[in-house]
């Protein structure tokens, strides 16, 4: 016994005496969240949020924190290029940077990423009149630039759309889009509540996603008749989506059934056994 | 038909006698309490997760880019393979709750004084056997929520000077949980721990057999502690017998485990399985909220209040250290905890401490 509790405390001493020897562990262990990869923030970031920036440019990146962009983590160098990595040369054309577009080059600029969006953005009255003498709308017009939000179909309104024209064609265009975006909108709250509930979701919303993404692609170009004409199409294309989902819930209430039926049984097994018991031998 | 097997068996092996002894001759304490059952419960669901387990395994595939499609594969393509995988992840954290219950009520009985210390300590190897259970069976399903629970927890030796560096990289194969360290997981939880937990067990119910059941130190007529000298084997004449008047009680505690089990199946299908536990692993992204099972999340806690890692972890072992051995460190012959003001203390201490570390764990 106290040859035990000697070697307790000789274990503990050497413990507590060697333990700063590991300040590489601590430095990872206490300083960072738990198990989180090494990650280096880029320093386009990390120079705009310092005190030497002007407020202004600071709020870019108080937008872009904000934004879906950030969300899926699209950072400053993949729209502005340069280097994130390394602080001098970080702004240096050598390594791609390109600041910012002028209006006209805004399109190409997001068309990088946005390649089908582009072409049929410049199939529209939007996008020629743009080419032709500079007077359309850009994409920043509609979406925003640092801080774009997940385009949803109120990004038509009254507001915006009669800074150029009169709201009623525009006002045609969204009553025409506006079945298709319900189901989209709609497909995706189910698909969020089944994630609650436990079920991989994550090949249904690709479907959801690639559906709504060729929908938004053909918005572009400004077409009130294509938009018609494909409106079936995309239904028909989310009603086989929206039945995979009906099915999940369906499964997910017999689930539920079933295992409370298996309760039951085992609650009256258990009553039997304990009134067998009760009565004893 | 029946009769002429047990006849046949009778000649051979003398099952009618072996039965009596075992079973209905065999007595247990008279004034023995439903806490006695929670070690065959505990056997019990080790049944379970063994043979859901079993299932599991055939449609499962230990390969990183697979595991987590093959789990998804069981629970919605596999006829009843949702309730199956279901039953032995709630089955997993249920047990692991029964065996600490068993703990607990050994504990306060004073149950592991002489001559059960050995019970104790071979049942203190089988929680550690469990946990090492949970522990490499949470990486199988190779979702976000195993791959990062299990880097945290892989983490853990690395506080150790020299030996962590390489205990860690022997459990994990790989400087990160990678796919070498889902196969060592998987030969882990499916062949080398399973004939360990067998052999902990048998050897833990030799124990408890051959010792004779203990009584519950509580009742007026408890017999004053006296001293052991010599091996007898713990008698009741005027007990009850085992079967079937205790037997039918641990049939009892079973179904009320099961039943427990498909409660929570019904109404709290994913209590165990957040929403983590439906995206892939993806070593490039960390979640925000991974925290280790909660039973591990005390542990978890301390380590991270302390603010010297080795220093925490060395107290940890010392801990361990002692709860493995601590019938060496009561060897006072009193039985009765409420005459032991030190002893009550010490237990709500621990129990008090470990409740508050893990809420603290779970909402820090
Ligand atoms: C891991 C799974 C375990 C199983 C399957 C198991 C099973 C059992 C069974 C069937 C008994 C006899 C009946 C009873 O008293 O409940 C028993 C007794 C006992 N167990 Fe366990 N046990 C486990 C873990 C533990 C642990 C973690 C400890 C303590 C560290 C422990 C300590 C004891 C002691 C001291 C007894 C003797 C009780 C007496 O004679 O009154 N067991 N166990």
């Amino acid at each position: 016994m106290k040859r035990i509790l000697v070697l307790l405390v000789i274990f503990t001493v050497t413990g507590v005496a060697s333990g700063g020897f590991k300040e590489k562990f601590i430095e990872e262990f206490v300083k960072k969240p738990w198990g989180a990869p090494p990650s280096q923030e880029s320093v386009c970031i990390s120079c705009h949020t310092s005190d030497l920036m002007k407020e202004e440019f600071k709020e870019i990146v108080r937008q872009w924190r904000q934004s879906w962009h950030a969300k899926n983590n699209i950072s400053c160098h993949d729209c502005h290029g340069g280097d994130p990595k390394d602080e001098k040369m970080a702004m240096s054309e050598e390594r791609g940077f390109v600041g910012v577009p002028s209006y006209t080059e805004v399109p190409e600029f997001c068309g990088k990423c946005h390649a089908g969006v582009l072409e049929n953005y410049y199939k529209s009255g939007h996008g020629m009149a743009l080419k032709n003498d500079g007077t359309g709308p850009n994409c920043v017009i509609c979406h925003g630039s640092h801080q774009i939000q997940r385009a949803t179909i109120d990004i038509i309104n009254e507001k915006r759309c009669s800074q150029c024209h009169t709201y009623e064609r525009a006002k045609i265009m969204k009553q025409a889009l506006f079945s298709t975006e319900k189901k989209i909108t709609d497909l995706y709250d189910a698909i969020e509540r089944l994630k609650k509930k436990g079920i991989y979701t994550e090949e249904l919303y690709k479907e959801v996603f690639r559906t709504e993404a060729d929908f938004r692609l053909l918005f572009h170009e400004v077409n009130v008749s294509l938009i018609k004409e494909s409106t079936d199409d995309f239904l028909k294309r989310l009603s086989k989506i929206e039945e995979k989902t009906a099915r999940l819930f369906s499964e997910l209430r017999f689930r539920q059934n079933f295992s409370a039926f298996i309760m039951l049984l085992l609650a009256g097994l258990g009553i039997v056994i304990f009134l067998i018991s009760k009565r004893g031998p | 038909m029946w009769k002429g097997i047990v006849e046949w068996l009778e000649v051979r092996i003398g099952l009618k006698d072996f039965l009596r002894e075992q079973f209905t001759e065999y007595r247990v304490p008279p004034d023995i309490n439903i806490f006695y059952t929670l070690g065959i419960v505990a056997f019990f669901a080790y049944i379970i997760q063994a043979v859901t387990g079993f299932f599991l395994l055939l449609y499962y595939i230990p390969h990183s880019e697979h595991a987590f499609q093959s789990v998804q594969h069981i629970m919605t393509e596999v006829p009843y393979g949702w309730l199956i995988r279901l039953m032995h992840v709630v089955g997993s954290n249920l047990m692991v709750a029964v065996v600490f219950l068993h703990l607990i009520s050994v504990f306060i009985m004073n149950s592991y004084k002489k001559p059960r210390e050995l019970t104790w300590v071979v049942g203190g190897l089988l929680l550690l056997t469990t946990l090492t259970f949970c522990l490499s069976g949470y990486l199988l399903p190779w979702s976000q929520l195993s791959f990062w629970a299990t880097t945290i927890v892989t983490n853990l030796p690395t506080a150790f000077p020299y030996l962590g560096d390489w205990l860690a990289y022997l459990l994990k194969g790989s400087e990160q949980v990678s796919g070498t360290t889902l196969n060592r997981f998987f030969a882990l939880h499916v062949a080398f721990l399973p004939p360990i937990l067998v052999t902990l067990f048998g050897l833990h119910l030799f124990l408890v057999r051959r010792i004779g059941i203990s009584r519950p130190p509580f009742s007026k007529n408890y017999p004053p502690p006296s001293s052991w000298t010599q091996y007898r084997h713990e008698e009741y004449p005027e007990g009850i017998p085992f079967y079937p008047s205790f037997f039918i009680k641990e049939m009892y505690m079973v179904v009320l485990y099961m039943v427990i089990m498909f409660f929570v199946i019904t109404f709290m299908p994913t209590l165990f399985l957040p929403e983590e536990a439906s995206i892939p692993a993806d070593p490039y992204t960390t979640p925000l909220h991974i925290k280790p099972e909660w039973y591990f999340l005390a542990p978890y806690q301390m380590l991270k209040l302390i603010p010297n890692k080795f220093l925490g972890i060395s107290i940890q072992l010392v801990l361990l250290f002692i709860f493995l051995f601590w019938p060496f460190f009561d060897t006072s012959d009193e039985r009765d905890i409420r005459k032991r003001p030190l002893l009550l203390t010490v237990f709500f201490l621990t129990i008090g401490v470990w409740i508050i570390l893990t809420i603290w764990g779970k909402y820090s």
